[in-house]
């Protein structure tokens, strides 16, 4: 650690030199006299003392939030030898605020003392927040000299989209071998009473419809419904975005697969994703605390990525979307190529819910607020409508979502038509 | 508080050449010019525009010096470098420190630092002018040239530190 000397002692020289050369030009002493106690600081300010020697320590409360939740920072710094003046900043990266104290602050120490210094941070959008370790600056007298460290420990704090609790998530037409919370038409081993029949040898006891038999006569058994489980694949479009920084569709897009993983894994189904977009990237459906954590880090790195090469879905492996799946897809449908690939998955028998996050909000947020861009948002929103109302007499089924509004709302709007198709299949 | 302190300290320099030569226009002009600019420099907390006052109010304290007259004052000059020391620590402090956290004791500490320092360097000016009182007598006739000389390399060997401490800054890091 090397002292140096800092701008304050330009400062310093340039009123002695004036100083003096008015005092040579005028012939008048008071004006030498005036630069002797500058030219004093000028030297006490050199002196440094003995080589500082200190121990610091950063820790952070947690390292996994959600958007809009807090990390407390606390740095801890014991002085093994006096600190006079120490000054201490944690940078701070894009897209964090402070929430409570500063990321930068001065302390004095003496020997053996310890201070703590604690700040909170807020993540404004998912990301990735790494924080490098705090900068320390030891201060000389007058500030006329500075020594500058830094104490590097690297700390990542992942910040996952926050979402709202989806109560009601569209229940899959096709339900998959493995235990879940659907209804399975088929009959066996599950608590949701079907047909009633006659006994038969190996039935168990525990079966027997007591009422019915005493109605019939013979002895007659409750037969019951399996429950199963389904896949879903969750379809995030990353081709376009629009919005401001941490507010874009597809920041709302993740917001709204967080919100459905979460739903959908609650209920024991398994859960893929696959991010469409310049450069796709998939995961395998899975279940489980586990398998969630392993979304939300693919949603929390999802982002548009520009490219020539337009690849397809037919390029996706069937085990990563099953052909029995529910594929929820979330897009702005700004990209054609992403309507040609929900039209393709719909046609090739595909269970498909579109969930088509709007873009006027987030281009709103954006742009200065004018008459001019009302106007042009309101065209734009009733272009959409028709966009919308045109893909829904393909036989897509499309809901609407600002981002703003709960997701269970919005997907309420898929009403009885889905519901019937759940009935019948 | 910091901010009145630094006021404070700028008020009383830009009095102190008033004092030699009160309701002298260009004396006036010159103080009212360093308040005016020190005045914005304490409210930016900027050290460049402080020291800027500090150099105008010198030059007004030698105009009013020349233009009054007295007899040596030591005190005076003692007085108004110490203020110039105590303000400029005090803005560059209070500019670094803008928006940050201070721990306790951190103002104490360094109020009784400034304070010392300026103690010191007030009590070296004394001494060096009481010594260099007799030795001015005695050296009467060789004063002017010796004077001149050291003034001239004294004004090299200033430009020569500033060239260097410039040349030697950081190049700016998070902390500049």
């Amino acid at each position: 650690m090397t002292w140096r000397p800092t701008a304050l002692n330009v400062s310093f020289l340039t009123v002695v030199g004036w100083a003096l050369f008015l005092a040579v030009l005028t012939g008048r002493v008071e004006l030498a006299v005036v630069a002797v106690p500058m030219v004093f600081a000028l030297v006490a300010g050199r002196r440094t003392g003995a080589p500082p020697r200190w121990q610091i320590d950063r820790t952070l409360s947690t390292t996994r939030l959600l958007e809009d939740e807090c990390v407390t920072v606390t740095v801890t710094l014991r002085a093994e030898r006096p600190l006079p003046l120490v000054e201490l900043l944690e940078p701070l990266p894009p897209r964090v605020g402070l929430e409570r104290g500063s990321n930068h602050a001065f302390f004095t120490l003496r020997e053996g003392r310890e201070i703590r210094w604690t700040f909170e941070l807020r993540g404004a959008g998912r990301q990735r927040l790494r924080l490098d370790g705090p900068h320390l600056r030891l201060w000389g007298p007058l500030g006329l000299a500075a020594a500058e460290s830094q104490h590097r420990a690297p700390a990542t704090v992942a910040v996952y989209p926050r979402h709202a609790p989806v109560r009601h998530p569209p229940r899959p037409l096709r339900t998959q071998t493995f235990v879940g919370n659907y209804v399975s038409p088929t009959q066996g081993e599950g608590i949701e009473p079907g047909d009633i029949r006659p006994f038969a040898p190996g039935d168990q006891i525990r079966h027997v419809n007591w009422r019915a038999t005493l109605k019939l006569g013979t002895l007659h058994v409750t037969q019951h419904h399996r429950e199963r489980n389904a896949d879903v694949v969750l379809l995030l479009d990353t081709l376009s975005e629009v919005g401001p920084d941490g507010e874009t569709v597809v920041d709302v897009a993740a917001r709204g697969a967080a919100a459905l993983a979460t739903a959908y894994l609650a209920r024991k189904d398994r859960v893929g994703l696959i991010e469409y977009g310049g450069q796709p990237r998939w995961v395998r459906p899975g279940a489980g605390r586990a398998h969630l954590e392993r979304l939300l880090d693919t949603l929390l790195s999802a982002s548009v990525v520009f490219t020539y090469v337009n690849r397809d879905l037919d390029l996706v492996p069937p085990r990563i979307l099953p052909p029995q799946a529910l594929v929820v897809a979330l897009s702005p449908l700004l990209d054609r190529r992403f309507v040609r690939a929900a039209t393709d998955l719909a046609a090739r028998g595909f269970d498909l819910i579109v969930i088509a996050v709007s873009p006027v909000p987030a281009a709103r947020a954006a742009a200065p607020r004018s008459a001019v861009a009302d106007v042009a948002a309101r065209l734009w929103a009733l272009e959409r409508r028709a966009a919308l109302d045109e893909y829904r007499r393909r036989g897509l089924s499309v809901v609407e979502w600002d981002g703003t509004g709960p997701l269970d709302a919005a997907l309420a709007a898929l009403g009885r038509r889905w519901r019937r198709r759940v009935l019948a299949g | 508080m910091m901010r009145l302190a630094a006021m404070v300290l700028l008020a009383v320099l830009a009095a102190l050449p008033l004092a030699v030569r009160p309701s002298f226009p260009p004396v006036t002009w010159l103080a009212t010019a360093a308040l005016v600019v020190g005045g914005v420099g304490v409210i930016a907390w900027s050290v460049p525009l402080v020291t800027a006052a500090g150099s105008l109010v010198l030059i007004a304290y030698a105009l009013a010096l020349v233009l009054a007259g007295p007899a040596a004052d030591p005190l005076a000059a003692i007085a108004l470098g110490s203020i110039l020391v105590l303000l400029l620590a005090l803005v560059n402090f209070a500019g670094r420190a803008r928006g940050a956290a201070l721990g306790a004791s951190v103002i104490a500490s360094q109020v009784r630092q400034w304070l010392a320092v300026v103690g010191l360097g007030s009590v070296a000016a004394a001494v060096l002018t009481a010594a260099a009182a007799p030795l001015g007598v005695a050296l009467r006739s060789a004063t002017l040239p010796v004077v001149v000389i050291a003034a001239a390399l004294g004004a090299v060997l200033t430009v020569a530190g500033v060239i260097a401490l410039v040349a030697r800054e950081a190049s700016g890091g998070p902390m500049s």
